[in-house]
């Protein structure tokens, strides 16, 4: 099978989405000849033209806005935001516009679109351009948080985004944009909501997001030098969860590492952790959960300080070995 | 301000008390002295009365429930006060319940080695020093905590492997594989799967108790729960305590049981003449019970050895002669205590006997009546039965067992005569009490039946 980029197997599903379907249409800065800040709607306008692929004025309350009108009208807008931190700016409209329309209107109104964004560090681009802030999302009711970490899922997923009746937040990492995978060339689906085991293993459970799920596949191919076995699980989606396969791999393993880039006060290995702690699989820990995620500080622009913000290959090793007593 | 309600301790052996119903319902006002709710305790049932008047706040356990001693019931108080939803020191309580469950695990493997109500008592007497109670819990994982308990072991057994010695689930199925060192022939485990046999129960006819399959055919046939379903009650209450402590004096002390003939014509003679005397003055009729613990009582007076308990390292002499009479009630055999035998008369003694022996049957019998005992005798000559071996109740150091009056052929002055003869039997504990000074009493007591115009002097 061929190899697609992540960033390539995105612009894939929707350009295969739009030619057989005419109501989804992309919005966002720049993503018109210039191709979007990361390039992933390059050479798109040439084929959709300026309708379809339409450049926006630097407003992301504005595009965002437009993509609710748009949605309830009938049409099934990707919206492109070239920062996820300017989410804040789309705030309003996303959460308390397109998260609660369908329900207030008692379903009368549905909100089909989805908020594509690259997220995260390590690209250089410092406090503004780095977060993960993808909890944020997640704790809203109504919205939808997808955060794919390869190609081949990039590309079902964000079709089945753009099938979603319901408002998506679809997170890309820049650093996943120019990892590899075997993408097939149909068009084809990943539910929300299905976790993927990236890995195998009955040692220890690691859940990871994003771009942590190649750490810690890397940290994994590690440990397996040292006889530990390490299952890696992707949940691929945050809302809706996949807790069955998370507390299943708990139950064999009984020891769980969750790794995020967030920020780790308050981020999204807490519900992780918590899902497990209020299971059965409670019953089967045989240590405490471990959690790792970013430090609480604003991403550096300094490149080593920015690497040592969020959790290294060497700190997930560390933290399989602790849970393991290995130290 | 709410006022809690306290499970009462009713006896010094008691350390928990099993709800049996409550009399109240939550939001019901209780008035001093009304009955809030029934306890069973290990020897009897009793009503628990409130000392507070108010509103009954909360109830915290439901029928069938088992509270330990002192800990927090319910609360009373005015009407929309708060109270906490769980028993206050609720992580003390909780974890001493987990304790005595742990405790309980315990003593399935104890049985053989040492007492019961030794294990409870250690582990609850933990528990009221909290911070000792939270040093010495065994710190595990959830997981071990889960193996330990399908696999039925303690905890506290196991040493843990981790950081502060935390136990993990390999340390408890390391520690179960060395439990079952057991040896069975390979057919034997088959078969033992097969059958659904539990190879840890059962005693292997083979060199080093190895077990064959004919062993497990056995067990499977003896085992009561093979094949048929059969009514299951649980042991609980009294049959629970009398199961103990039999099982305790049994493995503890070192029953010797003599028996001797007694020739009760005379003792028959004396109950005739006092029968009616006695029936006018307290309204019950005299039974033998009464003329023999009055004897048991004169012969004890001369036999201070026999009147004895052993407490750690030393023998007591008790000064009191306090007369246990067992009596079998319908839901188990209950001891009522009556006390200083040697002072009282035969009208007196046949009164409190008969409602010492009504309070048993009815369930009515207080703690304090319970408790004291130095001896006890216990009747089973209503049946069928010349002699028995009867076990000792601890920790009393000595019982008479009462078998029936029968007339048997007896050789006097060279001559065969019919007589009413009776057997009793005497077992004691022979850490501390020898064959002879028993055999003494034994014989002081045959003759003061033989003779019991004694017993009036």
């Amino acid at each position: 099978m061929r190899e697609l980029t992540y960033l390539e197997a995105v612009r894939e599903a929707m350009s295969q989405e739009m030619r057989q379907n005419e109501d989804v249409f992309i919005l966002g800065e720049d993503i018109g000849v210039y191709g979007g800040a990361f390039g992933v709607t390059r050479g798109m306008i040439e084929e959709f033209g300026p309708e379809r692929i339409r450049n926006t004025p630097i407003s992301e309350a504005a595009i965002s806005g437009t993509a609710v009108g748009a949605a309830l009208t009938g049409m099934r807008p990707i919206l492109e935001l070239q920062f996820s931190d300017f989410m804040t700016i789309a705030m309003d409209n996303m959460v308390n516009q397109a998260a609660k329309i369908r329900y207030m209107y008692g379903g009368k109104g549905k909100v089909p679109m989805v908020l594509r964004t690259p997220a995260g560090s390590g690209t250089g681009a410092a406090a503004q351009h780095s977060q993960s802030l993808e909890a944020w999302m997640a704790h809203v009711p109504g919205l939808k948080v997808v955060q794919p970490s390869t190609a081949y899922d990039a590309k079902g997923l964000l079709k089945a985004a753009i099938d979603e009746d319901n408002p998506v937040i679809f997170y890309e990492h820049k650093l996943c944009y120019k990892t590899k995978s075997d993408v097939p060339e149909e068009l084809y689906s990943i539910p929300l909501g299905q976790a993927d085991i990236k890995r195998q293993g009955s040692d220890v459970t690691i859940v990871a997001t994003a771009i942590m799920v190649h750490k810690s596949l890397e940290a994994a191919l590690e440990l397996e030098k040292e006889g530990i076995s390490v299952e890696v699980i992707d949940p691929r989606t945050l809302v809706p969860l996949d807790t069955d396969t998370i507390i299943e791999s708990v139950k064999k393993t009984s020891r769980l590492v969750v790794v995020h880039e967030a920020v780790k006060r308050g981020g999204f290995g807490g519900e992780i952790a918590s899902v497990i702690a209020e299971s059965e699989a409670f019953d089967y820990l045989d240590a405490p959960i471990k959690r790792l995620g970013g430090k609480a500080v604003p991403i550096p622009y300094n490149p080593e300080l920015e690497k040592s913000a969020i959790p290294s290959v060497e700190d997930i090793v560390a933290a399989v070995k602790e849970t393991l007593n290995h130290r | 301000m709410a006022k809690e309600i306290f499970m009462p301790k009713l006896s010094s052996t008691m350390q928990v008390g099993t709800l049996l119903q409550w009399y109240k319902n939550e939001g019901d006002s209780v008035d001093v002295g009304e009955p809030l709710f029934e306890i069973m305790t290990d020897k009897i049932n009793i009503e628990v009365e409130s000392y507070e008047e108010g509103i009954l706040l909360k109830k915290y356990f439901e029928e069938d429930d088992e509270v330990p001693i002192n800990h927090v019931v319910g609360y009373i108080g005015e009407a929309g006060e708060k109270v906490p939803d769980s028993p206050p020191g609720e992580s003390g309580a909780a974890k001493e319940q987990e304790d005595v469950s742990d405790s309980r695990e315990a003593q399935v493997e104890d049985l053989t080695e040492q007492g019961i109500s030794e294990t409870v008592t250690e582990h609850i007497s933990d528990d009221s020093h909290g911070e000792n109670a939270a040093a010495e819990k065994p710190r595990a994982t959830p997981a071990a905590r889960r193996v330990a308990r399908e696999e039925n072991i303690a905890l506290s057994d196991v040493s843990g492997s981790g950081p502060n010695g935390r136990i993990h689930q390999n340390d408890v199925m390391e520690f179960a594989a060395s439990k079952t060192s057991f040896k069975a022939t390979p057919l034997a485990q088959k078969v033992a799967t097969a059958e659904g046999v539990d190879l840890q129960a059962i005693k292997g006819s083979g060199t080093n108790g190895k077990i064959y399959r004919a062993d497990v055919e056995n067990a499977k046939q003896a085992s009561p729960a093979a094949g048929t379903g059969g009514k299951r009650i649980k042991m609980e209450g009294i049959r629970k305590v009398v199961a103990q402590r039999t099982l305790q004096s049994k493995t503890t002390a070192p029953h010797v049981t003599l028996t001797t003939e007694v020739d009760m014509s005379e003792a028959i003679n004396l109950r005739k003449q006092l029968l009616g005397m006695i029936e006018q003055q307290t309204g019950f009729r005299i039974s033998y019970t009464e003329i023999i613990m009055k004897a048991v009582a004169f012969s004890l007076k001369q036999h201070p050895n026999v009147n004895v308990s052993l407490e750690g390292n030393e023998i007591v002499y008790k000064e009191d002669i306090n007369l246990g009479l067992a009596v079998a009630a319908d839901n188990g055999l209950v001891v009522p205590v009556v006390k200083h035998v040697d002072q009282k008369g035969l009208s007196s003694l046949t009164a409190e006997c008969k409602r010492l022996g009504k309070a048993a049957r009815d369930n009515q019998v207080k703690p304090d009546e319970m408790s004291g005992g130095t001896f006890t005798v216990s009747n089973l000559g209503m049946y069928a039965i010349d002699a028995f071996t009867p076990v000792i109740n601890q920790p009393e150091s000595a019982i008479l067992g009462v078998g029936r009056i029968n007339e048997k052929p007896v050789g006097v002055d060279g001559a065969i005569e019919l007589r009413p003869m009776m057997v009793l039997s005497l077992s004691f504990d022979h850490r501390v009490i020898d064959g002879a000074p028993a055999a003494a009493f034994l014989t002081e007591l045959k003759e003061a039946l033989e003779q019991p115009v004694i017993l009036l002097v």
